[in-house]
């Protein structure tokens, strides 16, 4: 039955990456002509780096550099990252662009991708321009491992547009998105060792706060750049052996964050 | 390399089969098990006033979301399964849908093309629909029925063999309207099969080779638009002067009166009016307004929607 109509033969098309960098492009293109979020992520990290010696950190035994750019990579990840996402998914949502380009060939999975992709990039480029900041302030010391931050920030990156896509399930507007996402951002930044070693809080808090969504990329930065473990001591030994914990509770929020993506995500506005 | 000669002969498979389709939001059933065929080279009309559940049994279709009972089959492939190679032939136009704002027309095409197996070239997909000087102008700054072509020509975009147009004339001018009759109508000569919704009655008469009237989630009508005009008795209209006598009611004929406008319905429309024509000739009466005419499909959804259709259950109605 399915000879009489199958689809004439056609070429195969462009492989996927290339479709989801068509759509990821054009995103890309949105965010340049929107002056004041362009303005906004390269002013952001230049006065982040300017205000260093308003923020106190330095007169540590531990490298400077390396806490900088792990509390630079922290802020970026929930302020541009996750916030920017959820409004910008529920932005579309509500223009009922996603709608429209989910009855294309893109996948719904693509289609996330390719609305994430300029954010993500800005925020790696941010995160670039601080290390380079760093480096111009002179604070900046080799990390002690590569490999582990390098895995915290793909692994904080791909944890954010997640968080951000579940968020969107309970997000009514773009403005809403100020309200439903403040839980995250607030225990996210307060509770993951970002500013202060978890240490310093009450021992059964401090246990619990390492389960959550930002502690293990936190700790994993800590660990690969700084030497540093999430009560503030210096690693001796391995900091691989260091990071079990981090990166199963990683994991962990990756696939639970994969999950509620999947069931939050809404396309279309509600009726 | 895609000349209209190779578009593919009519067959009796359908391109889009649907059998027993059911949809639910919560406890309301929005769509109650209906069936249809859109066959290749046709163009299928789904009718239904506003809320008949057109839109959530064409997203069932469309892929966007999931049959609650029910097959669905687009090219004899799900769209849920399949969806790789049914999104490869299927033609979407959303009856409410969205576009970035700040990109331009072409930059809009462009970025659309690039996630297509096969489009068409930009400057083609514009043509199609007379957009071709507006190619640089932002999207913000298009006008309502723009807008719409443009959305037209991404759903053409990808060269479909099955197209489901969800309200396509909707917000256009008489002038729109009538070149994407002419595009639709482009495209079924080229082989495909064009499932749309409308309450336009003229778009349906004008375009489609069936139609289906859908009225609360049920399929009550369908057929060629001939055969659902036959379900509705013709119908003589006149207007009888203060003093006239009144003309004999022949057998079989209703008779709506208010004052001094007369209406007569009736399944044999010949024979009835050349009775009334010999008694208003015989009697010297001028039948003022005089109109008649056989039963027609505006008739016919009319009385679907105000629920009087002799096709209707008690179910349904």
């Amino acid at each position: 039955m399915t000879t009489a109509t199958a689809a004439p033969t056609r070429p195969t098309g462009p492989s996927r990456l290339s479709r989801v960098w068509s759509l990821a492009s054009a995103e890309t293109r949105l965010l340049v002509r929107n002056r004041t979020a362009l303005v906004n992520s390269v002013l952001v990290p230049v006065l982040f780096v300017l205000a260093v010696p308003a923020l106190g950190l330095d007169g540590g035994d531990l490298p400077f550099g390396g806490r900088l750019l792990v509390i630079a990579v922290g802020i970026s990840l929930v302020m541009l990252t996750y916030y920017n996402l959820v409004t910008t998914y529920v932005a579309r949502r509500e223009e009922l662009v996603l709608q429209r380009m989910r009855t294309g060939e893109l996948t719904g999975t693509e289609v996330q991708v390719a609305t994430a992709a300029p954010t993500v990039l800005v925020t790696l480029g941010q995160i670039a321009l601080i290390a380079v900041g760093v480096v111009a302030i002179g604070e900046w010391s080799a990390p002690v491992d590569v490999v582990l931050p390098l895995v915290a920030l793909a692994g904080g990156v791909v944890l954010m547009v997640l968080l951000a896509a579940a968020t969107t399930g309970f997000t009514r507007t773009a403005e809403s998105a100020q309200i439903t996402g403040l839980p995250f951002i607030i225990v996210s930044t307060g509770l993951s060792g970002l500013f202060y070693p978890l240490s310093v809080l009450p021992e059964t808090l401090g246990e619990v706060a390492r389960f959550l969504p930002l502690t293990p990329v936190v700790e994993l930065l800590q660990l690969g750049l700084a030497g540093q473990t999430w009560q503030g001591d210096a690693v001796d030994g391995s900091v691989w052996a260091a990071a079990g914990v981090p990166l199963a509770v990683l994991a962990g929020w990756l696939v639970l964050g994969a999950l509620a993506a999947r069931r939050g995500f809404a396309w279309a506005p509600r009726r | 390399m895609h000349p209209a000669t190779a578009a593919p002969p009519r067959t009796t498979t359908a391109a889009v089969e649907v059998h027993g389709l059911r949809r639910s939001y919560g406890d309301f059933e929005a769509v109650r098990g209906i069936s249809f065929e859109v066959r290749r080279g046709e163009v299928l009309a789904l009718l239904g006033v506003n809320g008949a559940g057109k839109t959530s049994a064409l997203e069932v279709l469309e892929g966007l979301a999931p049959a609650g009972g029910g097959t669905v089959r687009v090219l004899g492939m799900d769209p849920v399964r399949d969806r790789t190679r049914v999104r490869r032939e299927l033609g979407v136009l959303l009856q409410t849908s969205g576009l970035p704002g700040d990109l331009t027309v072409a930059e809009t095409v462009r970025a659309w093309a690039g996630t297509l197996t096969d489009p068409r070239p930009v400057e083609e997909a514009l043509a199609q629909v007379s957009l071709t000087g507006r190619a640089d102008v932002r999207v913000r700054a298009l006008s309502g029925g723009e807008r719409r072509r443009l959305d037209l020509a991404m759903a053409l975009l990808g060269r479909p063999s099955v197209v489901v147009l969800d309200e396509p004339t909707t917000g256009l001018d008489p002038e729109s309207r009538r070149q994407v009759w002419e595009l639709v109508q482009g495209l079924v000569a080229d082989g495909a099969a064009v499932l749309l919704t409308t309450h336009h009655l003229e778009e349906a008469e004008e375009l489609a080779d069936r139609v289906a009237v859908m009225r609360a989630g049920q399929v009550v009508l369908s057929g060629t638009q001939a055969e659902i005009a036959e379900t509705q008795p013709a119908t003589i209209r006149f207007a009888l002067d203060a003093g006239d006598p009144r003309p004999p009611v022949p057998a079989d004929v209703q008779v709506v009166e208010d004052g001094r406008r007369v209406e007569w319905r009736t399944r044999a429309l010949q024979p009835v009016l050349a009775q009334l024509l010999a008694w208003a000739a015989e009697h010297g009466v001028v039948l003022r307004t005089l109109a008649a005419r056989a039963g027609s499909l505006e008739q016919a959804f009319l009385a679907v929607a105000d629920g009087t259709h002799p096709s209707l259950t008690e179910e349904n109605r």
